[in-house]
């Protein structure tokens, strides 16, 4: 359903090492420092339709360092 | 089980005891039976007391890697009061005093270190070196087109990291003849064999340029790697002496070469023993580009994993580790636990939620990644366009006997059609890419470029 995404999301600043998968599997989602690499939410709210991205990104994060501040209802549901 | 059974120092005895299996790293037994490793101890202890080499924790669970590894408050790689990430632990002494670059440090010198060379290595700063990978791979290719057969390692998987290398370093590209064999060799020989002696002796020589290089850096700066080790503040105006930047500038040559190549190569291989996925991998390049990438990393881990030494008494996972233990994380073991990877010991091309540790996790994570990842692409792109129905042949092609460090190949020869060459060779192209490095700048941090706009 398109409609408005309630998915928020945040990079922990301290745990991210700048592996760059995030950005790989999310491009629009997430912004890469030129300098080191390290990955910043462009907005903490996810627009809608990107939810999934979103998540692909949650999932691959090797440091698992994005954090989802709240999903519809079903929060991290990995297939 | 009582909190005070847990402290008291019988229990560390018993958690080894527990736990004990004896699994040699050296051998290439590891290599050879390396999936019925990993499923039986990932069956259980996924920390295992590993009873060989002094004894050591093997870390091969994914869970267990993930809590392991980020945990630099109690674990070290330092090479001077531990014997760094070697396992056997190795006296610096014993090696002429060089240690292993920053990643045989712990913080806060480490960090230093790793924050003067972020911005000669970010995903922004290696964009900037594309055109030179494109072109010193298209000439790779260009001396061997022609012919319809081709090394992938010797002519095309050593040259391109090598020569690039060289070129972030700020060293003269020609130098990369002199780099390469000993940054393989010392990786592949063995310990015990009989070559071992002349391989040390190559190192100790390339070691020796490296002075040269230096003590030139430091009265006729040059933009690099190299200069931004030599200028490197390590806190309140200290610098790195010689023998600091031998090893840190090592490091980055054992980064950057032989992991790389052997990424590609295994790649390669695979590759031409599945010509259907590798068909698919043509069609479908700008969707399955990146996630086939990160799939081959996980699956050939490189860097198989890293050594470090147990500070403190601690408890992780239910293993109670001791100040003082020895501890090896198995990257390459979690990137094939079923828990997180389904059908872990398949290659899928298209596989999502691969969060692999190829590159290691915390913060020692491999600061080279980002010249790897586009490294091994523009190699791939380019063999799949010029040569797209290679054969491999396995009577020529040689694995490491080990996979004691680097999980690498010798040798890949493989025939194609031939095709038509599109400029000159490696020798003469260098040379004229050591013209466009040194005009427009490239080997500057990426900061410093950013003011002037970024090259077309
Ligand atoms: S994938 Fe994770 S560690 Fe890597 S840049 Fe993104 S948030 Fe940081």
């Amino acid at each position: 359903m398109i409609g408005e995404s309630r998915m928020r999301i945040r990079v922990d600043g301290e745990i991210c090492q700048g592996h760059t998968l995030c950005a790989m599997s999310a491009p629009d989602l997430f912004v890469l420092s030129d300098e080191d690499g390290h990955a910043q939410a462009i907005h903490e709210e996810v627009p809608a339709g990107q939810e999934d991205r979103a998540r692909e990104a949650v999932r691959s994060c090797p440091e698992q360092a994005i954090l989802v501040l709240s999903d519809e209802p079903a929060v991290g549901a990995v297939r | 089980m009582s909190v005070d059974e847990r402290t008291t120092p019988g229990t560390a005895a018993a958690s080894k005891a527990e736990r004990r299996i004896e699994l040699d790293r050296y051998s290439s037994d590891l290599r050879l039976s390396f999936v019925d490793w990993a499923q039986k101890l990932h069956a259980g202890p996924r920390i295992a007391w590993n009873d060989t080499h002094g004894g050591y924790w093997f870390v091969n669970g994914n869970q267990e890697v993930f809590d392991v590894a980020r945990r630099a408050d109690v674990l070290s790689n330092d090479a001077v009061r531990y014997g760094g990430i070697g396992i056997p632990a190795m006296d610096p002494a014993a090696r002429g005093g060089v240690i292993g670059g920053f990643l045989e440090m712990d913080p806060p010198r480490q960090r230093y270190h790793r924050n003067a060379l972020n911005a000669y290595l970010s995903p922004a700063a290696v964009a900037r070196w594309q055109p030179v990978m494109d072109e010193i791979t298209r000439a790779a290719i260009d001396d061997h087109i022609e012919s319809g057969s081709i090394d992938f390692v010797e002519d095309l998987a050593n040259v391109v990291p090598a020569v690039l290398t060289m070129g972030l370093l700020g060293l003269p590209l020609e130098d990369w003849v002199i780099y390469n064999e000993p940054s393989h060799a010392g990786v592949y020989t063995p310990i015990d064999s009989p070559d071992w002696p002349r391989v040390q002796q190559l190192g100790i020589e390339m070691g020796m340029r490296t002075l040269e290089h230096i003590q030139r850096a430091r009265t006729h700066p040059r933009p690099g790697l190299l200069q931004a080790v030599v200028d490197a503040d390590l806190g309140d105006g200290d610098r790195a002496d010689d023998l600091e930047v031998i090893g840190v500038v090592g490091l980055l040559i054992g980064g950057g070469f032989d992991t790389t190549t052997a990424l590609t190569a295994h790649a390669l291989e695979w590759l031409g023993e599945h010509p259907d996925q590798r068909e698919r991998l043509v069609r479908e390049w700008e969707t399955l580009r990146d996630s086939a990438t990160e799939e081959f990393l996980r699956f050939y881990t490189p860097a198989q994993g890293d050594g470090r030494t147990v500070t403190q008494d601690v408890e992780i996972d239910g293993a109670h580790l001791s100040a003082g233990d020895r501890l090896w994380i198995s990257w390459a073991m979690a990137n094939r636990d079923e828990t997180v990877f389904e059908d872990a010991n398949e290659i899928r091309l298209d596989r999502t939620g691969n969060r692999h540790s190829s590159f290691g996790l915390g913060i020692h994570r491999c600061i080279g990644s980002n010249v790897a990842r586009a490294t091994f692409k523009t190699m791939l792109k380019a063999v799949l366009d010029r040569m797209p129905d290679f054969v491999c042949d396995p009577t020529g092609t040689v694995h490491y006997e080990t996979t004691q460090v680097i999980n690498g190949m010798r040798f890949l020869p493989a025939t194609f059609t031939p095709g038509q060459r599109q400029g000159p060779g490696v020798e003469e192209t260098i040379a004229g890419l050591q013209r466009v490095i040194d005009s427009q700048g490239l080997a500057e941090p990426v900061t410093v470029r950013t003011g002037r706009g970024t090259p077309g």
